[in-house]
């Protein structure tokens, strides 16, 4: 078929050019006669394209070999493109029409397919299997010649825009500029292939690098599409013709860069957040990264919904979609508090359980005993009620406080973050049980003890306290958010409380102290899921009045209950929670030291003392809180090791 | 060493030439080319397409699998989810976050833990049970939904095509 209009071709052009030299017998009158003649010109001018068709095709043939039929469907339909896009910048420049400029353009299209096609051989090399030398050559070849010729083109065009102005060799410095970004990007995607074929190890950047160099190329791209609109539209009029590959530029660039982000904070997550998988995991899951169908040896990341993949591939993956592949969790928008918590959860729930462990069992000397029973539930809620019950009764002639000092600081509680969000279950249990005291429900919600007597302090201080400005809302609401995360843990922590005393050996102390707990827990529990819903509502309303009121009411109604209670033996406000409070009202002897301490027989004033001078110091000193809370651990590893011994020196 | 995409292409071809779903046949058109795939699907038992065995061409991206690759049927299809020129349009081939209908869970959509077999697997059940919500073929969706008899009878003259009997 080409080689038929070849050849017709052929025929055709000798027949203008043998009749002409026959009319004239002299080569000048012959060239003018052809020329001065239409029918002649448009054969010769038939004979030009395909004179360039076929040198393209020997190119081809040289550089590429024969085409793959997606290559060529692809160039086809890009070629289309090209040419009604050339057909319009005819419209912009038809002043300039000439023949040299119709020439021009056909080398630009000429040029424009084989960085097409250079493009595609580049991609093609992902998925090929073995590439010969011949391959490299030739691309490598193509590809510097290529550039070699834009350098050439885009430097014939500025220089010629510099002597004369602009006229369209604007347009050919332009997409030569484009073309000679498209070579850079090629020959970068060339290499990066070139250089993963020949590693025997999958190449982890090489997904990186070619992120980076897609987003880099995309924004020349931009910034020189976004030039030459606006010179052509001062100098000309909008260039029409370029609107198509811009838009495609723009949103190509948009792409990368949405892509480059999400993957950075996905990455940045994957690096921080997930645990490697270690080899037991690897065990016992199938060990087969799901991503690329391959075995798992190397380094693979655990996602907090459990799945585990290669580093590699997640990464990958992420620069795509930012989720689970297997289970499409939103890593973007789940992490932080599942995979903060999956590695410290363990360790929080030792905590009560540490405490509760040594309730039964003698343990440690008293005093140093007594502040770790107080610390080691360190979760806040009973802090909120430290704050409020050592506020009220110094709260009057303390500076005035800000919203946050009154409520004690929660953010300076080392453990806060690990505290896992409050499961469904603990959360439910605490309704189930009822509330076993009368004497408790009677008692009226007492007013918000916050400012005792508004009167002590200056009009700036309560304005001050009532600061309505944007940072202050903000860390109302942080702060209320803390304290229902601190509430939700509270009642967590009771539940785990009543599991494991109602699971402790009975023993002579214990059996009151287990009732005593039992019940004085599940007060706790009440209070706190009272106040927890009272909380968590308004919360969101940017209301922190009700808010602050209802939580202060529970930690009031602790004071509160104390104060009324005083008759009694009323060891400390500690920080045990209300509950601890309100189990002094009930069993009239029972201490602090019956919910998470031992039962030596401290004396109780000195117990106390050592409490209520170390309750303020704890706040601050969270060393030493930790302290205690890994002495508490030692000692419950020692005790789960020898129960007998630790029975016998709880009987002692 | 050769590309992720091609390394995982030959594992699953491996894994479909050693262990065959039922009334499937896939593999590479070439072995120099493993991104361009041909499948052969029986139409499944007790449905109108019974009987037939219908070709289907797969294009794989570069990045396969973390994107999806194309499906084309090469024979004539008329089904609500094919597409006139034989597309075939189902969720599991649409990358969550492009949804050209507006209505796929994203659940159903294509991730790396697809592959060829469930795509395969996934047509032959669409063949089954076509979603006349999918605009694909909006002819057959209708015809599918509201004269179930003409419908059948297309499906079985295809089917007798695909056979190379007269129809
Ligand atoms: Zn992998
Ligand atoms: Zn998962």
């Amino acid at each position: 078929m080409q080689l038929l209009i070849s050849s017709v071709c052929m025929a055709l052009t000798s027949a203008v050019i043998g009749n002409a030299y026959y009319q004239k017998k002299q080569f000048y009158p012959a060239v003018v006669y052809i020329t001065k003649s239409n029918a002649s010109m448009a054969v010769i001018y038939i004979q030009f394209f395909v004179i360039v068709f076929m040198f393209g095709k020997l190119l081809r043939k040289i550089f590429l070999g024969t085409l793959r039929a997606a290559e060529f469907e692809h160039l086809l339909e890009r070629f289309w493109y090209a040419l009604t896009e050339t057909c319009l910048a005819f419209t912009v420049f038809r002043d300039d029409f000439n023949p040299r400029f119709v020439a021009l353009f056909t080398v630009l299209l000429f040029l424009k397919s084989f960085h097409w096609l250079a493009e595609e051989r580049v991609d093609f090399m992902e998925r090929s299997p073995v590439l010969g030398w011949l391959f490299h050559i030739r691309v490598a070849s193509l590809l510097s010649m290529l550039g070699i010729l834009d350098y050439v083109l885009l430097m014939h065009a500025y220089n010629s825009t510099l002597l004369r102005g602009p006229t369209v060799q604007l347009v050919f410095g332009f997409e030569y500029a484009i073309l000679l970004t498209v070579i850079a990007s090629t020959a970068i995607k060339y290499v990066l292939h070139a250089a993963e074929m020949r590693t025997d190890t999958p190449w982890e950047n090489k997904a990186v690098f070619l992120l980076y160099t897609e987003l880099v190329i995309g924004l020349i791209k931009v910034v020189l599409y976004l030039l030459f609109v606006v010179i052509m539209a001062k100098i000309y009029a909008l260039p029409m013709f370029v609107f198509r590959p811009m838009f495609f530029t723009i949103r190509n660039f948009r792409k990368a860069l949405n892509d480059v982000i999400m993957s950075r904070r996905a990455i940045r997550n994957m690096n921080t957040l997930y645990p490697d998988a270690t080899p037991e995991e690897l065990r016992q899951s199938d060990n087969i990264c799901i991503i690329c169908r391959e075995d798992m040896v190397n380094h693979s990341k655990k996602l907090p919904c459990g799945h585990i993949f290669h580093t590699t591939c997640l990464r990958s993956w992420f620069q795509r979609q930012q989720t689970c592949p297997t289970c499409r969790l939103n890593i973007l928008r789940a992490p932080a508090v599942n995979s903060t918590a999956l590695p410290r959860a363990p360790g929080a729930a030792d905590e009560p359980a540490a405490a509760v462990g040594a309730a039964p069992a003698a343990g440690q000397p008293g005093p140093a005993n007594a502040t770790g029973a107080n610390a080691s539930p360190a979760i806040a809620a009973p802090d909120v009620g430290l704050g409020r019950a050592n506020g009220t009764p110094t709260g009057a002639n303390a500076p005035p406080p800000s919203f946050a000092e009154l409520f004690g600081d929660a953010n300076g509680f080392p453990n806060l973050g690990g505290i896992p969000p409050p499961p469904l279950m603990p959360m439910l249990a605490p309704f189930m049980v009822p509330p076993p005291f009368a004497y408790f429900t009677p008692v009226p919600v007492p007013p918000p003890p916050m400012p005792l007597d508004l009167t002590k302090f200056t009009d700036e201080e309560l304005r001050a306290m009532e600061g309505n400005q944007r940072k202050h809302i903000e860390e109302r609401l942080q702060l209320l958010r803390n304290i229902t995360l601190m509430l939700d843990s509270a009642g967590i922590l009771m539940n785990q409380y009543q599991g494991l005393v109602a699971r402790l050996p009975p023993t002579t102390v214990s059996t009151s102290a287990t009732e005593t707990t039992t019940s004085a827990t599940s007060l706790a529990d009440v209070a706190s899921t009272t106040t927890l819903a009272s909380t968590t509502s308004p919360v969101s309303s940017a209301v922190y009045d009700k808010p602050s009121t209802s939580t202060a009411a529970a930690a009031a109604a602790a004071a509160f209950a104390a104060k009324t209670q005083e008759a009694h033996q009323i060891k400390s406000v500690a920080p045990t929670i209300a509950a601890t409070v309100t189990s002094t009202s009930v069993t009239d002897k029972i201490t602090i030291e019956d919910l998470g301490a031992d039962e030596d027989d401290v004396p109780t004033v000195a117990a106390t003392d050592t409490i209520a001078a170390t309750a303020d110091a704890e706040n601050e000193d969270s060393s030493e809180l930790s302290e205690l809370r890994k002495r508490r651990l030692k000692f419950l590893e020692e005790r789960n090791k020898s129960p007998d011994s630790a029975e016998r020196a709880a009987s002692e | 060493m050769a590309g992720s995409a091609l390394r995982r292409l030959m594992a699953e071809y491996k894994q479909l030439t050693l262990d065959p779903p039922e009334g499937i046949v896939a593999g590479p058109i070439s072995e120099d080319n493993f991104f361009e795939w041909e499948a052969l699907i029986a139409g499944p038992e007790g449905t109108c397409f019974e009987g037939g065995v219908f070709p289907a061409r797969l294009v794989f991206p570069p990045d396969y699998p973390l994107s999806p690759p194309k499906m084309k049927f090469i024979c004539d299809m008329f089904h609500p989810n094919i597409f006139a020129d034989g597309r075939v349009c189902i969720s599991i081939l649409h990358a969550p976050g492009d949804d050209p209908m507006g209505y796929e869970l994203s659940a159903e959509r294509w991730s790396p833990v697809q592959s060829v077999e469930k795509i395969l697997l996934s047509v032959v059940s669409m063949l089954a049970e076509p979603n006349d919500e999918s605009g694909a073929n909006v002819d057959a969706a209708i015809m599918w939904r509201e004269r179930r008899e003409e419908f059948n009878q297309i499906a079985r003259r295809l089917v007798r095509k695909t056979l190379g009997l007269p129809t």
